[in-house]
């Protein structure tokens, strides 16, 4: 459902390619594919209405510079509204500092907080951590083992209800520590009490830093929460969680700009280490569904996977083991299969789901297998028989099995990728190719 | 929490009306003579059947341009409230299927049918609300409930809630700990429940989800327990991996009810989620938290579509009491602003 969003947004930009005058209708539709996918992705409705609106006008009034053509020149206003939609990321300086941590229940503030100390503590800088949550059961234990495993102290008490006296006591506890993290319990905006809670917080610590934690499958409620958040204690970044679920994380862009700050740290897993600075155009790609958007406005083709896999010679139809195994060094660097092909200007081609099933792990084991093969063998693996298969498994300690299981894998990606070329023709393919190289 | 829903759907529903109610007065004023209708019949065949549905039947005939712009106001509204944009597009399919071509009789209030036009649209997408109680004695015990979700929609709380509430009503519970993975789940399951006196069963963390639950589910059945209670860990329905363990749980402790628990704040996603964990694990009825947030609803009239299951209970504290049982026909009639 999400994959031809981005699907219709390609296919409304192609209509505009090869325009010498920007078409109104081909502007419209495109608009409308904007809205549908930024909706879906929750941003607050008045923005993407206002961020539509002043496509549109832009699109049909600017001239397009000289030497752009027509789709660069919506494509690029496209792209610079959204960079103005998204902001730029919040500071986080490498000094020694407090930072204090706020958010709706469940937004996962507590694990953020052991992501963040974990961050910094891998920065070089001393880290600290004070259990403000006195109302959750399990909070302290939770922080407690989190950060027990990384050697990151933690001042807590789960006896004390009082979260003013712990970060009053734990302030001077943590004095020898380079940066403080205070993890709160979640509260909402209708929380009298609690809100007037992290205000009395702020107060006591005067955190340098004061973070906003948002879901990112929260809706229009985003803006409300933080509207409120930011008038209690003047909040000056945003953390996005949850990112590796299939949410988009639009509802955090209208915390953004309730708060006119910007998004600071996106966290994408449950381990420590799942924390990432912000990064607007990854972002952007994610929230519309489609691949790198600024590589087709830079036109900047070759760039990404492009070193990594030879696109040309694989739509050749010059698959061999060597360019899946490039693939799947590449995957190690740069993420799941799936979102290395979006990058990929290949256009709509189908790739059968079954292609992306394959875990990271087994991704490992085939590079084990593909170590123990010849030359030959890579470059043409239609030499592989029986014999060669028990040596090659034998060499990569795997069964005979797994070889095979990979041969089949080979052959299925193969296929798909001959697929694209099915149909149109190498000629068409190729003037297809240098299209897609034109965006 | 639908307070802000409640206010913007009225005001569609007086624009609707508004339209409606001025399409029908000039043409009632008019009331013009067989051959000038006749006239304007060539251009406009739409205004024919009107006068001719006007001056046989006494009814007025609602056309499709007479509602568009409230309905495109009505489909802001529902995404502000963060109605996912499918169950928008369906839901304003219904209401628009239902009033165009409407015969109105004259006298016939426009409210009355543009209420009935929404609260038909609403209610077939939430349904049935579900009552749990009911279901324990109807079934033979111990009645297996299987807790589900993604990270952090609050599944330890709920399970606490439902606990607590099943035992005020006179059920006897156990709580199974199948949440071994996250930091400190165990512990808060464990204070939760002396809190309120419940038997919790667990092993240690890390332990094998299934086999916990198993053993609760034994623990009940030789204890004569009402009610087993599964609490799960949190896993995103695109993790293949953690999605078969949930198969395996239930294969394992065969729940009589799975339900799924998500938060009313959250937007579209939740219909991606609940779809994905409709799909893989199945679900019975739906909890959602977090209703005290301010939330907009949207989620529940999403989710419900979605995955054509009941909203059992809404969340909206942080309190053991703060639980209620959700009733469809109430929360649209409350929408709406009619009845009590």
């Amino acid at each position: 459902m999400l994959d031809r969003l981005g699907t219709s947004l390609k296919d409304a930009l192609k209509k505009l390619a090869g325009k010498t005058v920007v078409d109104r209708a081909a502007v419209e539709e495109l608009v409308k594919d904007l809205q549908r996918a930024l909706i879906q992705a929750d941003v607050n409705v008045k923005m993407v209405m206002q961020l539509s609106q002043a496509i549109k006008t832009r699109s049909l009034e600017e001239q397009p510079p000289k030497g752009m053509t027509v789709r660069e020149h919506v494509l690029r206003i496209v792209y610079q509204e959204l960079v103005k939609l998204v902001g730029s990321a919040g500071e986080a300086r490498l000094e020694p500092q407090i930072i204090l941590m706020a958010g709706l229940q469940g937004s996962g503030k507590t694990t953020t907080t052991a992501k963040l100390a974990r961050y910094f503590q891998r920065k070089g800088l001393r880290v600290g951590v004070i259990c403000a949550d006195t109302f959750r059961p399990g909070a302290y234990d939770q922080l407690n083992t989190l950060c027990t495993r990384m050697n990151v102290p933690v001042f807590g008490n789960p006896k004390e209800k009082d979260a003013l006296k712990i970060v009053r006591e734990g302030l001077p506890a943590m004095s020898g520590t380079e940066v403080v993290i205070i993890d709160t319990q979640g509260r909402h905006a209708l929380e009298g009490e609690l809100i007037q809670e992290i205000i009395d917080i702020q107060q006591i610590a005067a955190a340098r830093h004061r973070w906003l934690v948002i879901d990112a499958a929260l809706g229009q409620q985003a803006a409300e929460q933080a509207r409120r958040f930011h008038e209690a204690i003047n909040i000056d970044g945003v953390i996005i969680t949850k990112m590796d679920g299939t949410a988009k994380g639009g509802g955090a862009l209208s915390a953004v700009a309730e708060t006119k700050s910007g998004i600071v740290f996106i966290g994408s897993g449950e381990t420590s280490d799942d924390l990432e600075r912000f990064e607007p155009d990854g972002f952007i790609s994610r929230l519309l569904g489609m691949g790198d958007l600024k590589a087709l406005v830079e036109r900047a083709e070759e760039t990404m996977a492009g070193q990594e896999v030879d696109v040309n010679a694989m739509l050749r139809g010059k698959f061999s083991l060597r360019d899946m195994y490039a693939q799947l060094e590449a995957v190690n660097r740069m993420g799941p299969l799936k979102q290395i092909m979006s990058m990929l200007p290949l256009g709509n081609m189908e790739i059968p789901q079954d292609a992306y099933d394959v875990t990271s792990t087994k991704m490992q084991r085939y590079r084990i297998i593909m170590d123990s093969m010849t030359g030959p063998e890579l470059d043409d693996p239609s030499v592989m028989g029986s014999s060669r298969i028990h040596r090659i498994a034998m060499g990569a300690g795997a069964s005979p099995e797994e070889v095979r299981e990979l041969l089949r894998y080979y052959k299925m990606m193969k296929k798909a990728l001959k697929g694209v070329r099915g149909g149109q023709g190498k000629f068409n393919m190729q003037r297809m190719m240098k299209k897609f190289g034109g965006m | 929490m639908f307070e802000g829903l409640r206010a913007r759907l009225q005001k569609v529903q007086g624009t609707l009306e508004n339209n409606i109610a001025r399409t029908a007065s000039p043409a009632g004023i008019a009331s013009p003579p067989m051959e000038k209708a006749g006239s304007a019949s060539e251009k406009d065949p739409t205004l024919l059947t009107r006068v001719k549905v006007l001056i046989t039947d006494r009814e007025f005939l609602i056309a499709e341009k007479d509602v568009e712009e409230p309905l495109f106001e009505l489909e802001m509204v529902l995404l502000e409230n963060d109605v996912a944009l499918p169950v928008t597009e369906e839901i304003l399919r219904r209401v628009k299927a239902d009033l165009t071509g409407k015969r109105r009789k004259i006298g016939e209030s426009v409210d009355d049918i543009v209420i009935s036009a929404l609260r038909g649209a609403l209610l077939g997408v939430l349904g049935q609300g579900f009552d749990l109680l009911s279901y324990i004695q109807s079934h033979e015990r111990p009645v297996k409930i299987l807790f589900t979700g993604v990270n952090g929609t609050g599944k330890t709380t709920t399970v606490a809630k439902v606990a607590s509430y099943l035992k005020k009503h006179g059920c006897s519970v156990v709580i199974g700990a199948g949440d071994t993975f996250r930091a400190g789940a165990l512990e808060q399951i464990d204070v939760h429940a002396a809190r309120l006196g419940i038997k919790v069963i667990q092993h240690q963390a890390g332990a094998d989800p299934s086999a916990v639950l198993f053993d609760a589910v034994q623990y009940a059945e030789a204890h004569r327990i009402d009610a087993v209670l599964a609490d799960t860990a949190g896993r995103f329905h695109n993790r293949a991996n953690l999605m078969k363990q949930l198969e395996k749980i239930r294969r394992v402790m065969r729940p009589d009810l799975v339900v799924y628990v998500d938060e009313a704040v959250a937007g579209n996603d939740a219909v991606v989620r609940a779809y994905e964990f409709e799909k893989t694990v199945g679900a019975d009825a739906v909890v959602l938290t977090k209703a005290d947030m301010d939330a907009k609803g949207g989620a529940a009239i999403s989710i419900a579509h979605t995955i054509g299951k009941p909203v059992m209970f809404l969340g909206v504290g942080q309190g053991y009491d703060d639980i209620v049982p959700f009733s469809p026909a109430q929360v649209v009639d409350e929408l709406l602003g009619v009845g009590s």
